[in-house]
């Protein structure tokens, strides 16, 4: 009871606090649990300071398919949020659904944003097949190669400034890999090997490096892309096979493998460099690591990537007052131009004025791997593809025993082709 | 003359009583059943209305090869977990029942302490045990079987093993029932049989089992129909997998309405399991009251 007054005491003094003046209540869901979404929060707290006359009210909800659950369903009935981040991959099922509210150049123009100020890449993921934009990008994210740097000592992978070199086929590569093993590297290569997400990423890229597609109009690895997809499965069961990788390692296990000083390399994305940085700051690192874009291991540069978005969701049942919109264009605006923030987080800013400016090309780790934004390789263009969709379940129910021996590599295309088909259909 | 008027009173009254049961179940129970089933007979997405496509969607249902699978192992699961479930809840039940003192609700709430839990900290405890890389149970599994495993990656593992953590987590709420039946025998029946010279295994078949029947053949359904409802734990632990192992119907609905927007066949799919559920559920009943009376 006692507790109940002062919350109710406390809730009366907030309410009291507020300024008098009119204010807009801008409410924001995003789906950034993980070490970027103290940065994001720093961001919303930041931009609440510095306006007075809109308050961003943000949520975080819990990643991939209830995120999106959530904003489907509650759009619909008009209980959505003003402003979402969203993820690219999503936006050819997000068309089918309805979900997104278009954004005009008027929009953009009240945000002091133009479709130029972002990377070309993430602005055609983010359109419709006519071109209307449907979300602001705010991001592209890739995943990068980690390395820990006492592995490779007195190797030719180490240059003399002691930052990662000659690794430019896939020989090298497991050369490295060799070294590490024979330095005592329990796993030399570390990635989420029991998971949707860490496999798909680098089964993706391996396939993105051979110029190979996933889906092309409406087939699944149609021609010789099923060999290049099969050749990409490949490489992950030879690793397994000489105990490169670790067994079904789940995420948390296949970061703690890296940062417990075990795996020489990681594969994984972006948005782990502040957990490294922020040990590295507090000593309980204990090695020095660096991270560089994923080599090339086949033919040719290409990086799965995605991107995180700002979108406004489509909201029939309470449709969005003209000065609620402005509120929300002038946060897209502010986040955009303050991006800088979020390049701390590990990401590739999609703004590129932030990725032009002297203090984002000086910052490290990020400047090692600023050439991504050219050789991004988005997720197919499909509404079986993209976070949390049919694709990433092949990736867990087909490549993850693929992986560690359950059935043939030749068996395990077949299988995909199986699924995604039924997903297509 | 005062009767016409006393019935209608009396079924006023009554009609009162049941209305806000019939009006909650209309509402909360017929309704959704109704739109279901014609949901299931539409193209409809997740959310709004679809076109008739008539019985398009079972159609469908019967040649997708992963409807099956699905249905198969709802199957397995239920012979993982109905009759070991049951089995050992009347074992714990009868160990409890023997305790005298502060004993016995002690030891009863330490095997009813894991259904109060919620399923993603059931699933979550079970999942940092098991883990491959830091799990406490993997050395154990590597003295016994000689390597490590992933046992929600793994085919062969995989629904065995969420039997094992579903059977853990409910079994206290069987063991409480089967308590209570205990409780209800008569104690007389016991000093008859033995002042007769009936073995304690005797005692058991002959005055135990008959009379705990009814609340054995309880057990036995609710578990059927429960365990036809495995969702939670098939989707916080192995999402369907390895390739399909696990995948069951009610992941498959979740599926293919939240993920892949397809509301009319996911509505499909709900409704077999619904008819199977009644079915076999009635089905079970009638058998178990066959066996009463034999």
């Amino acid at each position: 009871m006692i507790r109940l007054k002062t919350m109710l005491a406390a809730t009366a003094a907030t309410m009291l606090s507020l300024p008098a003046m009119a204010q807009t209540e801008v409410v924001w869901w995003d789906f950034l649990g993980g070490g970027d979404g103290v940065r994001m929060k720093a961001l919303i707290e930041r931009f609440n300071e510095e306006h007075d006359d809109i308050q961003i009210t943000g949520t975080t909800l819990e990643w991939g398919v209830p995120f999106y659950t959530k904003v489907r369903t509650s759009a619909a009935v008009g209980e959505g949020p003003d402003i979402m981040t969203y993820h690219l991959s999503r936006v050819p099922l997000a068309l089918e659904e309805g979900v997104l509210s278009p954004i005009t150049d008027e929009d953009l123009e009240m945000a002091g944003l133009s479709g130029d100020d972002f990377f070309d890449s993430a602005v055609s993921a983010a359109s419709g097949p006519d071109g209307t934009l449907y979300a602001v990008p705010f991001d592209i994210h890739s995943i990068v190669l980690y390395y820990n740097k006492s592995y490779l000592e007195g190797t030719e992978f180490l240059d003399e400034d002691g930052n990662l070199t000659g690794i430019d086929s896939l020989d090298d590569f497991n050369r490295a890999l060799q070294h590490a093993a024979d330095n005592g590297s329990t796993d030399p290569l570390s990635f989420q090997t029991g998971g949707p997400g860490g496999v798909w990423r680098v089964f993706y890229t391996l396939l993105g490096q051979q110029g190979g597609e996933m889906i092309v109009d409406g087939e699944v690895l149609p021609g010789d892309n099923a060999e290049k997809a099969a050749t990409a499965l490949q490489v992950m069961r030879d690793w397994r096979d000489a105990g490169f990788i670790p067994e079904q390692a789940e995420y948390p296990a296949s970061v703690a493998l890296f940062t417990s000083g075990q795996s020489a390399f990681h594969m994984n994305g972006v948005w782990e460099v502040p957990t490294l940085v922020d040990m590295e700051a507090n000593g309980t690192l204990g090695f020095e690591w660096g991270a560089v874009q994923v080599p090339v291991l086949m033919d040719q540069e290409a990086t799965w990537a995605d991107s995180h978005a700002l979108a406004i969701p489509n909201q029939p049942a309470a449709p969005m007052s003209d000065e609620k919109r402005e509120a929300v264009m002038t946060v897209i605006g502010w986040m955009s131009q303050n991006s800088i923030s979020w390049a701390s987080a590990g990401h590739i800013p999609a703004y590129v004025p932030t990725t032009e400016s002297a203090e984002y090309q000086g910052m490290e780790p990020n400047a090692t791997y600023a050439s991504l934004a050219q050789s991004a390789f988005f997720d197919p263009r499909s509404e079986i593809a993209g976070v949390a969709s049919p694709a990433y379940d092949v990736a867990l129910n087909v490549m993850v025993p693929q992986i560690h021996g359950f059935f043939d590599t030749d068996e395990a295309l077949e299988q995909i082709r199986d699924e995604l088909g039924r997903a297509l259909r | 003359m005062a009767r016409p008027n006393k019935t209608l009173r009396r079924n006023l009254i009554a009609l009162s009583l049941v209305a806000p049961f019939t009006l909650t179940f209309l509402l909360v129970f017929a309704w959704p059943t109704f739109k279901v089933i014609q949901l299931s007979l539409t193209d409809a997405p997740l959310i709004g209305d679809g076109t008739w496509v008539g019985l398009q969607n079972y159609r469908e249902l019967l040649d997708d090869r992963i409807f099956w699978v699905a249905l198969k192992n709802n199957g397995y699961f239920l012979v993982l977990t109905i009759v070991p479930t049951t089995v050992l809840a009347l074992l714990i039940a009868l160990a409890v029942n023997r305790l005298r003192g502060w004993m016995q609700p002690f030891i009863l709430a330490i095997f009813f302490l894991p259904y109060i839990l919620p399923v993603s900290v059931v699933t979550l405890v079970w999942q940092w045990m098991l883990d491959f890389q830091f799990g406490v149970l993997q050395p154990m599994i590597e003295a016994i079987f000689g390597k490590r495993t992933a046992v929600f990656r793994d085919p062969t593992w995989v629904m065995p093993v969420i039997a094992l953590v579903t059977i853990w987590w409910t079994n206290g709420f069987n063991v409480l029932l089967f308590l209570a039946g205990l409780r209800n025998i008569p104690t007389e029946l016991y000093e008859a049989a033995a002042l007769d010279g009936a073995t304690p295994r005797q005692r058991f078949w002959r005055v135990t089992w008959p009379l705990l029947w009814p609340v054995t053949a309880l057990v036995l359904t609710l578990q059927l129909i429960l365990q036809l409802k495995l969702f939670d734990q098939v989707y916080l632990l192995s999402q369907g997998g390895p390739f399909n192992t696990s995948q069951v119907l009610l992941l498959l609905v979740y599926n293919e309405a939240f993920q892949q927007n397809n509301g009319g066949y996911a509505s499909a799919i709900a409704m077999v399991l619904f008819v199977i559920i009644l079915v076999v559920s009635v089905m079970q009943f009638q058998l178990l009251r066959i066996g009463r009376h034999r």
